[in-house]
């Protein structure tokens, strides 16, 4: 370690350090503000730390960590999620009975976890992260546990999250055992089909295993299974933290080192993740059509977006790296503003996530209607916002790939997507009910933090969605090096 | 040597079969340290001794932390008193014991015979020390964050659990027993930390 390295991990060093200082805080004295303003504090300094850690990259750091403008572009995401979490988190626990505080902790926990996820380059980083971020996320899914919805959903993903874990080391001893080396790099050399490395069979099993734990938490299909349950459970601040800096991180890392770059296409792993993009597509979207929860209607549509991800990620060449991170981009903002919203509405300790609790929003609160209903075009890919421009990059990369068959899953999923986005509009608004009394917020102003989240994410949707040029020859940048 | 290794490597999984098909919880327990016991002797035998030692040390005290858990969690009430009794019967202590006695010749058999690891090189302790603080240094200091998840993730749990089973307790049994699932999840959650 010398002192250019503890320069490149900065970012991860005052993020990990500011988790203590909250937590050191909260045994001086329990104090809800003060602990999210630390968090909040910690987040921008790891996050201005960045530019410091760029002037010593690219850099391997001892072997489990790799920093390069790749890992610092998904470092820069992952904070500004998670400091827009934090905003919304305040408000959505100032409604809570029971310690607020420890929320702050974790959640910046978990986003070292995937912070480390991003940068990993040995496999024993790679669990490290995977595990950091799971065991944050089971306090963090049954957040609230005295109540029975939190509770049962951190159970489902403790028991499923250990098991997937499971499956991932069991894939890495099968992989070292047939590779003789823990680096990813190594790793990705032998699917990329280099001399003198072929994998037999004990590294097929290994990769299936290691994909399997993976896909986990990606919420693929055949491993979706968690997905509505958790997000309809867990709290709406934890939602929205499972849904992007969880995924995205693993994504991140999956796109890094997985990516087939042409050279897999036509074995079977490649068809591996050819069945679960599609069936991911199908399934999300159908299941999500009878849904009358909106978190468990977002929830199945999250499985179709990473559905629609893996499109990009089993398409080749650089231009795939490129799409699949835009995608991402995009998707991780517009369903942060969803649960936000969501979260700003939900004021008590009840949650209003029926669809009928929406009815009739817009003539109630029309402003962060209309914000919602931002967020819900562009997950639907309506042109003019940033969900279009991702899905249309998608299906540059893969038309570019001539993956035909699975670009018609993604038109046609696509349109049966359209249909249950359109019926939360629908009802956001329809008139109001005669007999209606439940009113959503009490009159008065969206908390300060969580309106100026929400203002900056609707803001770039619609930027990324009008004018993406900047974005693009940013990720172009970045992803030079990899893919 | 790789008699031996093959030996407790079946006694191993013969008692992780045991363990996941056992009803009774403190039966499965026993049928958990016998495997455990068996992949320390693998471990061993491979030319691993400290890790072998490791698994002994934190799973045999893991274990009985769960030990303690299933008799005083979950069977509360009047059956506590049966069931921690129902260790001493032949049919909870015979297979176990079967299992583990095959596994004491196996020491038996390597303390008499001195030969060399199946892997050819032994692993010291020392040689474990400088590859942890070398090239996996960070590695550390990630378990400790991850030490300190689970370790905030289990206060935070299962704090709110001991204040409301004071509220609630001995007035009604379904209404306590519904309370035992809170500790049991911060024990979960203090577990996997633990074992990681």
């Amino acid at each position: 370690m010398t002192a250019s390295d503890l320069v490149a991990l900065s970012p991860l060093i005052l993020l990990s350090a500011t988790a203590l200082v909250v937590m050191l805080s909260i045994a001086i004295r329990r104090h809800h503000g003060a602990s999210a303003t630390l968090a909040l504090l910690g987040l921008a300094a790891s996050f201005a730390s960045l530019r410091w850690a760029a002037s010593v990259t690219p850099r391997q750091v001892t072997g489990l960590l790799l920093i390069d403008g790749y890992t610092l572009f998904y470092w820069g995401v992952l904070l500004a999620l998670a400091a827009a979490v934090v905003l919304l988190a305040y408000s959505y626990l100032e409604h809570q009975t029971g310690h607020q505080e420890e929320f702050y902790c974790l959640m910046l926990l978990a986003t070292a976890g995937g912070l480390v996820l991003v940068a990993s380059s040995h496999m024993a980083s790679l669990f490290l992260g995977f595990e950091i971020l799971s065991v944050s996320l089971y306090a963090l899914i049954a957040y609230l546990h005295l109540q029975r919805l939190p509770l049962e959903a951190g159970v489902k993903y403790l028991v499923l999250a250990a098991t997937s874990s499971a499956f991932l080391l069991f894939g890495m001893a099968l992989l070292y055992s047939e590779t003789g080396s823990m680096q990813l790099a190594t790793l990705a050399r032998f699917y990329m089909g280099a001399p003198n490395a072929a994998l037999g069979a004990a590294g097929w099993a290994g990769t299936v295993l290691m994909l399997t734990g993976i896909g986990f938490k990606l919420a693929v299909v055949p491993f979706h299974l968690w997905t509505p349950d958790v997000y309809q459970g867990a709290p709406l601040p934890t939602t929205a933290l499972v849904a992007t800096i969880s995924k995205g991180s693993v994504f991140a890392l999956l796109l890094r080192w997985f990516h087939p770059a042409g050279s897999l296409a036509g074995t079977p792993v490649w068809w591996a993740f050819v069945i679960m993009a599609a069936a991911s597509m199908l399934a999300g979207n159908l299941l999500a059509l009878r849904q009358n929860n909106v978190k468990r209607l977002l929830a199945y549509s999250s499985i179709a977006h990473m559905g629609y991800l893996m499109v990009a990620f089993v398409a080749a060449g650089p231009l795939a790296v490129q799409a699949a991170t835009y995608y991402l981009l995009a998707y991780v903002i517009t369903i942060l503003g969803a649960f936000g919203i969501m979260s700003v509405l939900c004021s008590g300790e009840e949650e209003c996530c029926e669809l009928e609790d929406y009815r009739g929003l817009f003539w109630q609160r029309p402003v962060l209607a209309a914000m919602f209903s931002a967020m819900l075009l562009s997950l639907a890919g309506i042109p003019l916002t940033a969900g279009f421009l991702g899905k249309f990059y998608v299906m540059a990369a893969g038309a570019s790939s001539a993956l035909w068959l699975l670009l018609f899953v993604l038109v046609a999923s696509s349109t049966i997507g359209l249909y249950y986005y359109l019926r939360v509009l629908v009802v956001l608004f329809s008139s109001l009910p005669e007999d209606h009394v439940k009113v959503m917020l009490p009159r008065g102003r969206v908390p300060a933090g969580a309106g100026f989240s929400l203002a900056v994410l609707v803001i770039l949707l619609f930027v990324f969605g009008l004018y993406p040029a900047p974005l693009w020859d940013l990720i172009r940048g970045i992803s030079a090096g990899i893919g | 040597m790789a008699a031996v290794f093959y030996i407790s490597s079946a006694v191993a999984v013969v008692a992780t079969l045991l363990t996941i098909t056992c009803r009774n919880a403190i039966h499965a327990l026993l049928y958990l340290i016998v495997s455990l016991l068996a992949v320390a002797i693998d471990f061993f035998v491979m030319g691993a001794p400290f890790v072998a030692a490791l698994e002994l040390i934190i799973y045999a005290g893991a274990i009985m932390v769960l030990f303690i858990f299933v008799v005083m969690m979950l069977n509360m009430g009047e059956h506590a008193g049966e069931t921690a009794l129902d260790v001493f019967k032949p049919r909870a202590w015979a297979g176990p014991s079967l299992l583990a006695l095959v596994l004491l010749a196996e020491i038996a058999a390597l303390v008499s015979r001195q030969s060399a690891p199946l892997s050819g090189v032994e692993i010291s302790s020392k040689q474990v020390g400088v590859a942890l603080f070398g090239p996996y240094v960070i590695g550390v200091e990630l378990a400790s964050l991850l030490l300190t998840a689970g370790l905030l993730g289990a206060y935070h749990l299962g704090r709110k659990a001991v204040t409301r089973e004071d509220e609630v307790h001995g007035i009604d049994t379904r209404q306590s027993r519904a309370v035992t699932g809170d500790p049991v999840v911060s024990a979960g959650a203090g577990r996997s930390s633990h074992a990681a």
